[in-house]
C-alpha cells in the first residue's frame, strides 16, 4: 500500500439486522447460520428472562394486585394499555408514549403498539400462527384491489414447514385448503364444552364451517433447550421454560450459539446512510439511547426488522438527494397501505348440561374457526371474510366483584362456578388502500430527537360491512352449538391498529413504479435492503400475520445469502 | 404480627425484661397494641381511626367461617396502598367523606362509632349501603360504582380474591396446578 493511498475501512459486518423482535430475531438466525457475521440492532434495553420474568409471580406479590399501575400507565402509556395483553406483569414490555410519540386525526385514532426490548413484540404476542393460502396470495389479483403479491403459496410453504419446525407449533390437521395445515407437535386439547359445540357445528355445517383448536406457537413437546407448555396461562409475562416461542427463547440464543451475532441493544436507528454512486445503503445511522452518542455501522446489506410501521419511519426519515421524499421510495409506496385486522364481534351464549365439570389449569390457546365467507360461495355485501377466536369456560369470583349482598352469603358466591359460556370474537381482514397513510410529522420529534409519524388510516365500507356479518355468523354458530341467552357483540369496530396486526406499509410487488419491495422483499430501488417485518404485507389476510412474517424472513436471508455468494450483492 | 417481629419488638423496647413478671391480662393486652402497630404503622394514607372502620366493614362483608376473613387476607392494608398509589385525589376524597358517614350511622344506633358497634349493628349499616347501590346501579348502571361503598366493597372483594390466604384456602387458585385438565369434575 502506497503513502498516497487512503486504507480501506474493512467491513465491520456482514449484515446490520435492524430490530430484534419477531423477524429480526429470525433474521439473525438465519443470517449467522449461514456464516455472516451479522449486527442486530435494538432500540430498548436487554431483557433477561432469569431475572425479570414474572410469569410465576402471585397476584399478592404485585402492589396493585393485578389492577395495574394506574397513574404510571395513564401518565406514560395511554396508547399502549390498550393492547389486550397489557397488564401489570407486561406492561414494561411496551413503549413509553412520552418519549415515543405520534399523532392521529382527532376523529380517527390508530393504536400502534410498540415494543422496544431485545425481543421486541414477540415477547408479548399472541402466539397464534397461521399460514396463508392461494385464496390470499391471489385476492388481489382476482378482485382488482391494490396490486398483485408477487409470490403465491407454493413459493413460502417450504418456509412455512422450515420456521414450524424451529419455533414449534401445536395445532391439529384440518385438511383444509385455505387454512393449509402446518408441521403441528401434538394439538392442546379442547375442553369438554369446546368439544360439544365443535360437535354441533360439524352436525350442522359439515365442513363449510369447522371449529378446531387454535394453532398456537407453544410447545406440547419438548425441543432443544425447551420444555413442553405447563399450562400456568399469562405468556405474555414471558416464560422462564420457553415454553412459547420468543426471539429471546429460540432465535436469538440459535444465533448467538453461532459465535457470529453482536447484539447492541439502547441503539436508536435514526436513518440509513445511502451510497448513490453504488446504489446501496452504505450504513446505519445510531443514536445510543443512555449517552445520546451517535454512531454509525456498516455492512454488506442490511434487513429493516423493526416492524412495519416504525420501519416506514426509518425509510422516510432516510430521504436523501435523489430520494426526496423517503429511502427506497421512489413508487411513494413507503408509509402507505396500513392495514390491521377488524375486530370487536362476534357472540357468546351459554351452554347447558356441563354443570358437574370444570376446567383446571390455563390453556394459553383458544378456539379457531376458519375462514368461511366467499371460500366457495359469494357473500352479497363484501369481499374477503374473517375467522373466530374464542372458547369456553365458566367465570369465577371475577364475574361477582359487584355481585349484591354482604357476609357468608357473598363469600359463597365468589366461590361458586358460574355457568358454562361460549364465545366467538372475530378478526376480519382489512383491504389495502393507499389513503391509509404514515407520514413524517412537520414537528413532533420522540426523546432522541428524531421525526415522528402522523398515522391517518380508517376502516372501509368493506370492513365495517365484515364487521357486521362476523356478529350475526357467531350468533348462528351458538345457535348450532344449542346454546341460550345467545348475545351478539355490540361493540363499535375496534380501533384500526388495536388487533397488533399492523402491516403493508412497504409493500412487496411485481412492478417498481407501484411497490416498494420485489418478491424477495428486497427494496427495488437499493438492492442491499431487505424489509422483512409486516410492513411487506401486499394484504392482509384474516389470519394472524407473524408465521407469514418469518417464513419470508427466512426465505429472503436464503436469497440474500445467494446474491453474495455470486456477488450480485 | 409474626411472632418474630413481637419478639424483635420486646427486645427493641426493653419489653422482654419485664416479660416474665407481666399478668396474662397485660401480656393479652401488650399483643393487642402490638398487632395495633403493626397493623397501622405500614399505612400512608388511613389513620388508625379510619383503618380500624375499614377492617371492621371489611370483615363484615367478607367474614371469617371455616376459611379466612378480609382481616385474614390483609385487605386494610390492600385498601390503604390502593389509595395511596392508585386512586385519583377525588376520588380517595369521595371514599375517605363516606366512610366517615359510617360512625355518624353508628351513632344514630346508639353506639359510640362504627367499630365498635355491635356485628349487628354493622351489618344493618352495611346492608343499607349495600341497598343504595343495588338501587343506584338500576337507575344508572356502571355510575354506581362511583358510590364511596361500592368502592369499598369492591376493594374487598378484590383484595380478598387476590390475597395469599384467599387463592389458597378459600378459592383454590393458588398454587397454579401446571397441568391441563378440560373435563375434571366441578
Amino acid at each position: 500500500m502506497s503513502q498516497q493511498q487512503v486504507p480501506r475501512v474493512a467491513q465491520q459486518y456482514d449484515a446490520i439486522v435492524i430490530g430484534s423482535g419477531m423477524t429480526g430475531g429470525y433474521a439473525a438466525k438465519e443470517l449467522t447460520e449461514r456464516g455472516l457475521r451479522t449486527l442486530v440492532l435494538e432500540a430498548g434495553r436487554p431483557a433477561t428472562p432469569a431475572a425479570e420474568l414474572t410469569d410465576h409471580r402471585a397476584p399478592f406479590d404485585a402492589p396493585f394486585r393485578g389492577l395495574g399501575d394506574r397513574r404510571y400507565v395513564e401518565s406514560r402509556q395511554q396508547v399502549q394499555r390498550r393492547s389486550v395483553t397489557f397488564d401489570e406483569w407486561s406492561h414494561t414490555y411496551w413503549t413509553d408514549d412520552v418519549d415515543n410519540p405520534y399523532s392521529t386525526p382527532e376523529a380517527r385514532p390508530f393504536d400502534w403498539f410498540r415494543a422496544r426490548q431485545v425481543g421486541g413484540k414477540s415477547i408479548i404476542w399472541g402466539r397464534q400462527v397461521y399460514r396463508m393460502s392461494d385464496l390470499d396470495f391471489e385476492a388481489n389479483l382476482r378482485e382488482g384491489i391494490a396490486v398483485d403479491w408477487p409470490i403465491r403459496y407454493r413459493d413460502i410453504a417450504p418456509w412455512y414447514d422450515r420456521v414450524e419446525r424451529f419455533i414449534g407449533v401445536s395445532g391439529k390437521a384440518e385438511g383444509l385448503a385455505h387454512l393449509p395445515d402446518s408441521v403441528f407437535m401434538p394439538a392442546m386439547p379442547f375442553n369438554c364444552v369446546e368439544q360439544h359445540v365443535s360437535d354441533r357445528i360439524a352436525g350442522r355445517y359439515g365442513r363449510e364451517r369447522v371449529m378446531t383448536i387454535g394453532r398456537v406457537a407453544v410447545i406440547t413437546a419438548p425441543k432443544p433447550g425447551r420444555a413442553p407448555c405447563h399450562y400456568c396461562g399469562p405468556c405474555e409475562r414471558g416464560c422462564v421454560t420457553r415454553s412459547y416461542f420468543s426471539s429471546i427463547n429460540a432465535t436469538l440464543p440459535a444465533a448467538e450459539a453461532t459465535g457470529r451475532m453482536t447484539l447492541r441493544p439502547h441503539s436508536v436507528v435514526r436513518a440509513l446512510q445511502y451510497d448513490a454512486r453504488r446504489r446501496r445503503v452504505s450504513g446505519v445511522h445510531v443514536i445510543d439511547a443512555q449517552t445520546g452518542a451517535e454512531h454509525l455501522f456498516t455492512a454488506r446489506i442490511v434487513f429493516l426488522c423493526a416492524s412495519a410501521i416504525e420501519s416506514a419511519r426509518i425509510l422516510l426519515n432516510s430521504a436523501t438527494s435523489g430520494f426526496e421524499t423517503g429511502l427506497a421510495n421512489s413508487s411513494d409506496q413507503v408509509g402507505r397501505n396500513i392495514m390491521d385486522h377488524i375486530k370487536n364481534a362476534g357472540a357468546s351464549g351459554l351452554i347447558e348440561g356441563f354443570d358437574d365439570r370444570r376446567v383446571i389449569g390455563n390453556r394459553p390457546n383458544g378456539i379457531y374457526v376458519p375462514r368461511f365467507r366467499n371460500v366457495s360461495s359469494k357473500h352479497p355485501d363484501f369481499v374477503r371474510g374473517y375467522g373466530f377466536q374464542g372458547g369456553a369456560g365458566r367465570g369465577g369470583w371475577q364475574n361477582a366483584t359487584r355481585a349484591p349482598g354482604i357476609g357468608a352469603e357473598l363469600k359463597a358466591t365468589l366461590t361458586r362456578l358460574g355457568p358454562w359460556s361460549m364465545t366467538f370474537n372475530g378478526y376480519g381482514e382489512m383491504l389495502p388502500r393507499e389513503s391509509n397513510r404514515a407520514t413524517l410529522h412537520p414537528t413532533l420529534k420522540d426523546k432522541w430527537g428524531i421525526p415522528s409519524l402522523h398515522i391517518d388510516a380508517e376502516w372501509s365500507d368493506n370492513e365495517r360491512a365484515i364487521h357486521k356479518d362476523m356478529s350475526i355468523a357467531a350468533a348462528e354458530l351458538l345457535d348450532a352449538a344449542g346454546a341460550r341467552n345467545i348475545q351478539r357483540s355490540t361493540r363499535p369496530p375496534s380501533t384500526p391498529g388495536n388487533a397488533n396486526h399492523e402491516m403493508g406499509t412497504v409493500r412487496m410487488g411485481r412492478d417498481p413504479k407501484t411497490s416498494v419491495l420485489n418478491g424477495w422483499n428486497q427494496a427495488w430501488d437499493v438492492p442491499n435492503l431487505f424489509v422483512t417485518d409486516g410492513g411487506f404485507m401486499t394484504s392482509s389476510s384474516c389470519q394472524n400475520p407473524s408465521l407469514t412474517y418469518m417464513a419470508m424472513t427466512a426465505r429472503a436471508c436464503d436469497h440474500a445469502v445467494r446474491e453474495m455468494t455470486k456477488r450480485a450483492l | 404480627m409474626e411472632r418474630r417481629d413481637l419478639l424483635r419488638w420486646m427486645v427493641a423496647t426493653g419489653g422482654i425484661a419485664v416479660f416474665n413478671r407481666l399478668a396474662e391480662r397485660d401480656l393479652l393486652q401488650l399483643g393487642a397494641a402490638a398487632h395495633h402497630t403493626a397493623a397501622t404503622a405500614a399505612l400512608s394514607i388511613l389513620t388508625p381511626e379510619q383503618a380500624r372502620s375499614v377492617a371492621a366493614a371489611a370483615e363484615r362483608i367478607l367474614p371469617r367461617t371455616n376459611t379466612p376473613g378480609a382481616t385474614d387476607a390483609g385487605v386494610t392494608a390492600f385498601i390503604d396502598t390502593m389509595l395511596s398509589g392508585w386512586y385519583s385525589a377525588a376520588e380517595r376524597a369521595t371514599f375517605l367523606a363516606g366512610l366517615a358517614t359510617l360512625d355518624d350511622r353508628a351513632r344514630v344506633l346508639g353506639a359510640r362509632n362504627f367499630a365498635d358497634s355491635t356485628e349487628a349493628m354493622q351489618d344493618a349499616i352495611l346492608i343499607a349501603l349495600d341497598a343504595e347501590v343495588v338501587a343506584q346501579r338500576a337507575a344508572q348502571g356502571a355510575a354506581a360504582n362511583d358510590h364511596w361503598f361500592a368502592m369499598l366493597k369492591f376493594l374487598t372483594v378484590w383484595g380478598y380474591c387476590t390475597s395469599e390466604p384467599g387463592m389458597r384456602q378459600t378459592l383454590g387458585t393458588w398454587p397454579l396446578p401446571m397441568r391441563y385438565d378440560g373435563n375434571a369434575p366441578a
